[in-house]
């Protein structure tokens, strides 16, 4: 094995135990049943950075090219256009908008 | 016979490979195919009068393991890669067969929280909170058998390229890799999304 390659296996099990960490953590706080508001945020946070970890690393994302990277945000953008406008349906009681009242 | 161009150095224009760009586009694709299903999860949740706990529904202890098993199956899928790298390939034919045994692990685990819930009168049409468990866990179960059916074939009859083409067979693996971490990355929202939260 070349210098540089054992370098990369390194690199990759160091994700390998953030990964482990994190879920133990995710895992850890779900048992603490927070209510949905503390917890959802939380939870997201750390999918996220769950997920960059194994896009950016095991994905090979980073430093790709950027005829990756543009069409991936594109999709990005289209996803979450797709829940604001979902969520928005439901702003009443989820972020206390009055969207009604402009009506009357 | 000319074959497809580009497998093994960059298109000038583009400057990938084309396996690397199909592959991107294709899981653009996916990401909006679930990013549906997620967006139809948040919004009969978030529009429910009541939602059940989930992790009193479902099985946490085993979501949990699966989680590790299918982390686990990403680490064991880029060290096959890092080893075509390193022109060893009977490593290369370990570290495939431990991911293929990951997804195996993973999908057997997965028929037992479905059997569990099967003898429990739990079915997709229960509820709308496990008819949207059982929609995108299942149709995250069909990624893995994708999967498993493209790794199998890299590890059977798909490895005599490596003796031809050691380069294209190399690229072949790290694209079923991105596809088969993106399998993993799906499996990391789902998780904490029915299970957890």
């Amino acid at each position: 094995m070349t210098h540089d390659t054992a370098l990369k296996v390194k690199g990759y099990l160091a994700v390998f135990a953030a990964l482990l960490a994190l879920t133990m953590v995710t895992v850890g706080f779900s048992y603490l049943h927070l209510p949905p508001k503390v917890a959802v945020p939380i939870g997201i946070a750390i999918a996220l950075a769950k997920a960059s970890l194994v896009v950016m690393f095991f994905m090979h994302l980073k430093g790709e090219r950027p005829m990756v990277m543009w069409p991936l945000a594109l999709t990005v953008f289209l996803f979450v256009g797709l829940f604001v406008s979902i969520l928005l349906s439901e702003a009443d009681h989820l972020f206390g908008a009055r969207f009604v009242d402009a009506f009357h | 016979m000319e074959g497809i161009p580009y497998t093994t150095e960059a298109r000038p224009d583009t400057g990938l490979t084309n396996p690397k760009l199909g592959i991107w586009l294709f899981l653009a694709s996916e990401v909006m195919l679930f990013g549906s299903l997620f967006s139809s999860y948040a919004l009969l949740r978030t529009g429910a009068p009541s939602w059940p706990k989930q992790w009193e529904v479902l099985n946490v202890p085993l979501a949990a393991l699966n989680t590790v098993v299918l982390i686990a199956s990403s680490v064991t899928m880029v060290l096959a890669w890092v080893s075509l790298k390193n022109k060893n390939v009977q490593r290369y034919r370990l570290f495939m067969g431990l991911t293929l045994a990951g997804g195996a692990v993973f999908l057997i685990v997965k028929a037992i929280e479905y059997s569990e819930k099967f003898s429990h009168g739990l079915y997709p049409s229960t509820s709308n909170f496990l008819g949207l468990y059982f929609t995108l866990t299942g149709l995250h179960a069909l990624h893995v058998v994708a999967g498993m059916i493209v790794n199998a074939y890299f590890i059977g009859p798909g490895v005599r390229m490596w003796s031809t083409d050691p380069e294209r067979f190399t690229n072949r693996i790290e694209v079923a890799g991105i596809y088969w971490h993106f399998v993993d990355v799906v499996w990391i929202f789902l998780f904490p999304v029915l299970y957890l939260l």
